[in-house]
């Protein structure tokens, strides 16, 4: 795919007092262009008459499968504008040869001069929500949509108060909720400097500061991250998955978490099958404490064999399975 | 739907917090040392004195304004307040009961039945709000009572806000 890229050459005036040129022999004829070797040619006698035109071809080409970092035909930076506006302005990057650096140590021509310092949080606030992302292995999609909830935020100002760290952190959540993946409190609280109970302050003002709602988190969102980060197989992630929509079908589970309770299938499903997790492992990967994971346990435990998906091949039989 | 509107639900206030003032400066250390069953807060800069007649704990600051809790009704909270202004004219402060105004009541009420959170939540989207990660009650507010209702999935409630005439709370179950 070629990009235009406007190529001055220089060329030589003669000011002619005629603002067109024409052919002498046809000043009638409308002289046709060839640009590619930069001449207006008359079509009737084939004379060339203008020479050296501006060609406004492209002076690189690039193609899809070329890295899409070095286009030589770009100027500038590829930032969005949309998030941050006012993009065009120009900063020194640090030095490379050993002439930018004087006798200290210190660069010469310092300090990338301040850019666009009304958004300077809102810039460092994407760059925080880009690395916590980076640490949870988040799309880009996720990242883009945690920015444009940043900056509607932002832009309110109502939660002006807060600190941006906690505003990216809920921000984060929120966007992850909204694409159908919800990540929990503590995941985030795991890759931010905030606290759960601040983030979970910040979630609720920036719902209503939007007037946005999210969908409720249901079990099966996190089985699939739990179980491999647990190494299940997929036999045990599907009756993991099976057991606790079950069990909030039959109401087994009134008033708990959803990520208990996504805990305790989970312990159920792999104590059944030959791939056993304790307790502790589970509660580590979830985020759930050792002894939730026991109440909700002793609360399915009991409807057990109707729990399970009837495909399900057991090395531990249902009677077996440990009571706690 | 159980339409129970006929039977009476009994809501209890468990909790009346007021505030009022008095017309004067009140000096924190004196309080402390002669009053009767009085806690120096000095980090924070007040006094908290517990009466136990009506069952009161107020917050005393320096500045005049004492907030009073604990009161399980209005009018008891009413008494408590006068007692507590009494008992700090004892003590030699020139006094005056003004501004007396109730701020906060709250109330627990109990369904006879249980209640599935998430298809309240999803049958009262804009009022309803639940995260169960953070609190395991739905939180609903009722915008034209001002008043917030802690719905648990046991079936009983809590009740925060300023009037407190929801007996029509009946008529909002889905279950």
């Amino acid at each position: 795919m070629e990009s235009t890229y406007v190529k001055i050459q220089l060329f030589s005036f003669s000011l002619d007092a005629l603002p067109r040129v024409t052919c002498p022999n046809h000043p009638d004829a409308i002289l046709v262009e060839d640009y590619r070797a930069g001449d207006m040619i008359c079509p009737e006698c084939g004379l060339v008459v203008g020479d050296r035109v501006i060609d406004v071809g492209s002076e690189w080409r690039t193609f899809s499968n070329d890295k899409a970092t070095k286009d030589p035909s770009r100027v500038g930076d590829s930032q969005n504008p949309l998030l941050s506006d006012g993009d065009l302005s120009t900063m020194i990057g640090k030095g490379t040869g050993a002439a930018s650096f004087d006798e200290f140590g210190n660069s010469k021509y310092q300090n990338r001069r301040t850019m666009s310092s009304s958004d300077r949080a809102m810039m460092n606030a994407f760059k925080e929500i880009t690395t916590m992302a980076d640490r949870i292995n988040l799309p880009r999609n996720i990242v883009d949509r945690t920015n444009n909830l940043f900056k509607q935020v932002y832009e309110q100002k109502s939660l002006k108060g807060r600190a941006n760290d906690a505003i990216a952190s809920a921000c984060l959540y929120i966007a992850c909720r909204q694409e159908g993946v919800p990540r929990t409190f503590k995941e985030i609280c795991a890759v931010s400097r905030i606290s759960k109970k601040e983030i979970g302050r910040c979630f609720k003002l920036i719902l209503k500061a939007l007037e946005t709602s999210v969908d409720l988190i249901t079990t099966g969102d996190f089985m699939s991250r739990f179980c491999s980060n647990l190494c299940l197989p997929k036999q045990v992630q599907m009756a993991a998955t099976h057991i606790a929509r079950k069990a909030v079908e039959l109401d087994l589970v009134p008033g708990r978490s959803p990520i208990s309770v996504a805990a305790a299938a989970i312990y159920m499903a792999s104590q059944a099958s030959a791939e056993k997790r304790t307790q502790k492992e589970i509660g580590d990967i979830a985020g759930v404490a050792d002894v939730t994971i026991r109440q909700s346990y002793r609360l399915i435990y009991p409807r057990a064999p109707d729990l399970f998906p009837t495909d399900f091949k057991f090395d531990t039989p249902v009677d077996k399975l440990p009571q706690l | 739907m159980d339409a129970d509107s006929d039977v009476a639900l009994d809501i209890l206030i468990t909790n009346v917090v007021c505030v009022f003032r008095t017309r004067c400066h009140l000096n924190l250390r004196k309080i402390a040392l002669e009053g009767a069953n009085v806690i120096y807060k000095r980090d924070v800069g007040k006094v908290l004195m517990k009466l136990r007649k009506p069952r009161i704990t107020a917050t005393i600051w320096s500045s005049g304004k004492i907030i009073c809790t604990g009161a399980t009704s209005e009018e008891e909270a009413k008494f408590g307040a006068r007692r507590l202004a009494r008992s700090l004219q004892k003590l030699g402060f020139q006094v005056i009961f003004t501004d007396f105004k109730v701020v906060n009541v709250l109330a627990v009420c109990n369904m006879p039945f249980e209640i599935r959170l998430p298809e309240f939540t999803k049958n009262n989207r804009p009022h309803a709000s639940y995260e169960p990660e953070l609190h395991p009650a739905v939180c609903y507010r009722i915008k034209s009572l001002r008043a917030t209702l802690q719905i648990f999935s046991t079936g009983s409630i809590t009740v925060t806000g300023i009037l407190l005439y929801r007996y029509q709370t009946c008529q909002l179950w889905i279950e």
